[in-house]
C-alpha cells in the first residue's frame, strides 16, 4: 500500500498559523479556509485509521508541522525506539515542512508521565539533551526545533542559564530553536527573570519558529501570583508585547497560535493569527503611529 | 506512589524550600492528561457509571498504572481487569465486559490502515490449493468472547437509546463477537455464532485453512462445514484478511 504524498515537503511560511485540533477537522476539511500553516501533536497520528486520514488530506493543501510532546529527549535513560520509529514512519508520510520537540522529559523507568517535566541545566544535561537530538535528527534525516518549556521549579545545582543552554545546544546540534513566547513570560515570572534578557539571549540565526499561547493566572495560599501555562485561554498583552519584541529582534518567523485545551471557534483561532500577522509584517506599528 | 519518581527526581536535588505548590502543578497536569485520555477511550463507560464515578476509577487506575508509551491512544489496555477489582464497582458485574469491548473498538479505531486481500491472487486455485493457504487478519480485527451481552449496552449507551438499555438480558450469554474498523473508518461490532467465531479466530491466529476446517469436521456435519466455507468467503469480500500465504507445497 503506498499512502506516501508525492508532492515535496510545504515549507512553513513566515507568517501566523494555527493548531489544528480534532474539534476542527470536519470544518477545516469541508471548507479549506485560507490559514497560512497547521501544526499537529505528532503522537495523536502514531495510529492509522480516520484520524492518519484526515492528516494526509490536510497535508495536501496546507502546510503542515509535526510537534512532538512525548519523546522525553531530557530522559537520561535513553529515547524510546519504538517511539522514535513511529515518529520517523508518520514524517517520510506526511513529509511535514517541520518537526519539533521540548526542551523537557517526560519519561522515567520506561513509564510516561504525560507531561512536560524541568531539566536541571547543567553540562550533563546538556549532553545529554544534545546527544539525544542527534539521534533524532539522524533518526528523521533532518534538522528539528526545540521549543523552550514552562517551568515551575529550578535545580540549585544548574549552572547554566535556560537562554544559553538552548543557544549551546542549537551550537552543538544545528538545530533550530522554537521560541515559544508564552512560555518565556511564566517561566520568567515563576523564576524572577526578566522576559527581555531570555530573548535577548538567544541568536536571531536558529529561531526557526515562535509560539504564542494564552496562559492563566493563579493566586497561592499566600496570595502570590502564579502563572500556569495551560494554552487555554487568548495570547495575553504581557506575551504580545513581547512578541513585538521577539519580532522586530528575529525578524519575520513562521509563528503559530497555540490553543489545547477548552478549544474556542476556529474564527478565535484565525482573529488571533491575524492579529499576529500584523505584528510579523510591521503594519501593527503603522497602525499605533 | 506512581509519581515518586518524579518526587523523587526534583527532591533529592532540590533545596528543601522545594514548594509543594510547584510540583503538584505537574502531578496535576499529568493525571488530568491521563484521565482526558481514558475519558476519550472509555466513553460508554463513564456514560455508564457517571462523570464523578469514571473520575474516581480513572485516578485509581492512574495511580497504579502509568502509560508505557507517549501515544495515548493505546493507554487503558488494562483497564477492564482493574474495573473487574475495583471494589466501588463490583455490583456491577458487566462493567468490565463493556470494558473490553471499548477496549477493542478504540484499538480499532486507531490500527494501522491495510489493503484487503486481492481476491484475484485466490482466484483460480483449486479448492485443495487454497486449502493449504493461512491468513492475515486486517490490523483493526479482534475477536472476543464475553461472558455478558456488552454489544447490546454499548449500542444502548452510545445510542441514547434507554428503551433498548431496559430490554437488555444479563443472562443473554456468553457473546462471541467480532470487532474491526468498516470501510467507512467506524469501529463496528457484531456477533458471530459460536462455531463461526471460532472458526474465525482459528484463521485469524494464521492456522491454515485445513486445519482450522479438520478442527471443527471432528464435531459437526458436513453442512455445518460447507457454511464455514462461506463465512471464510464473507470474511473475504468484507476485507477482513489483508494478505495469506501458503503454508506448505500441494
Amino acid at each position: 500500500m503506498n499512502r506516501r504524498i508525492a508532492e515535496p515537503s510545504h515549507l512553513i511560511p513566515a507568517a501566523a498559523g494555527i493548531g489544528w485540533r480534532f474539534p476542527h477537522h470536519e470544518r477545516v476539511l469541508r471548507d479549506r479556509p485560507p490559514i497560512a500553516w497547521l501544526e499537529v501533536h505528532a503522537e495523536n497520528y502514531f495510529g492509522g485509521g480516520p484520524a492518519r486520514r484526515c492528516l494526509e488530506a490536510v497535508r495536501r493543501d496546507y502546510p503542515v508541522s509535526l510537534h512532538g510532546v512525548g519523546l522525553s529527549l531530557g530522559s537520561a535513560e535513553g529515547l524510546d525506539s519504538s517511539h522514535l520509529q513511529r515518529l520517523a514512519a508518520l514524517v517520510r508520510e506526511i513529509q511535514p515542512g517541520a518537526v519539533s520537540e521540548h526542551l523537557a522529559w517526560s519519561v522515567v523507568g520506561g513509564r510516561y508521565l504525560a507531561d512536560l517535566l524541568p531539566l536541571p541545566l547543567t553540562e550533563e544535561a546538556l549532553e545529554v539533551v544534545s546527544r539525544h537530538v542527534l539521534q533524532m535528527q539522524e533518526a528523521l534525516q533532518r534538522q528539528i526545533l526545540i521549543e523552550n518549556p514552562s517551568t515551575y521549579v529550578q535545580f540549585p545545582h544548574s549552572t547554566i542559564d535556560e537562554w544559553d543552554f538552548l543557544t549551546a545546544l542549537a551550537g552543538r546540534t544545528g538545530c533550530s530553536i522554537l521560541c515559544d513566547v508564552n512560555n518565556i513570560v511564566v517561566s520568567a515570572s515563576t523564576h524572577g527573570w526578566s522576559p527581555v534578557t531570555y530573548l535577548n539571549g538567544l541568536p536571531p540565526a536558529v529561531i526557526g519558529e515562535i509560539h504564542l499561547a494564552g496562559h492563566t493566572v493563579e493566586r497561592t495560599a499566600e496570595g502570590r501570583a502564579l502563572r500556569i501555562d495551560d494554552h487555554g485561554s487568548r495570547v495575553g498583552p504581557e506575551v504580545w508585547a513581547l512578541f513585538g519584541a521577539a519580532v522586530r529582534r528575529f525578524g519575520p518567523v513562521p509563528t503559530l497560535i497555540e490553543w489545547d485545551t477548552d478549544i474556542p471557534a476556529l474564527e478565535v483561532l484565525l482573529n488571533e493569527a491575524a492579529r499576529a500577522t500584523k505584528i510579523l509584517s510591521g503594519s501593527d506599528r503603522a497602525d499605533s503611529a | 506512589m506512581i509519581f515518586a519518581p518524579l518526587e523523587s527526581a526534583l527532591t533529592r536535588t532540590a533545596t528543601p524550600e522545594l514548594d509543594p505548590e510547584r510540583v503538584a502543578i505537574y502531578r496535576n497536569n499529568c493525571r488530568r492528561a491521563l484521565a482526558r485520555a481514558l475519558s476519550i477511550s472509555y466513553a460508554a463507560i463513564e456514560r455508564l457509571v457517571g462523570t464523578a464515578f469514571f473520575e474516581r476509577a480513572a485516578y485509581a487506575f492512574i495511580d497504579k498504572c502509568l502509560p508505557r508509551s507517549a501515544c495515548l491512544d493505546d493507554y487503558g489496555t488494562s483497564f477492564a481487569e482493574f474495573l473487574e477489582r475495583f471494589e466501588p464497582a463490583r455490583s456491577i458485574a458487566w462493567l468490565a465486559d463493556v470494558a473490553r469491548l471499548e477496549e477493542a473498538l478504540n484499538r480499532a479505531l486507531h490500527a494501522a490502515d491495510a489493503d484487503a486481500l486481492d481476491l484475484s491472487q485466490l482466484a483460480g486455485l483449486e479448492e485443495e490449493g487454497l486449502a493449504r493457504w493461512c491468513f492475515t487478519p486486517h490490523p483493526s480485527l479482534t475477536l472476543l468472547k464475553l461472558q455478558y451481552p456488552a454489544d447490546r449496552i454499548w449500542q444502548s449507551v452510545i445510542e441514547r437509546d434507554e428503551a433498548a438499555m431496559a430490554a437488555v438480558d444479563l443472562a443473554d450469554g456468553p457473546v462471541h463477537l467480532l470487532v474491526e474498523r468498516d470501510a467507512s473508518d467506524h469501529p463496528q461490532v457484531s456477533r458471530l455464532e459460536p462455531i463461526a467465531w471460532r472458526f474465525t479466530r482459528s484463521l485469524a491466529a494464521g492456522t491454515p485453512l485445513h486445519v482450522a476446517l479438520e478442527d471443527e469436521k471432528r464435531f459437526h456435519s458436513p453442512e455445518v462445514i460447507a457454511a464455514l466455507e462461506a463465512v471464510l468467503a464473507g470474511h473475504l469480500a468484507a476485507g477482513r484478511f489483508v494478505a495469506c500465504g501458503r503454508t506448505e507445497p500441494i
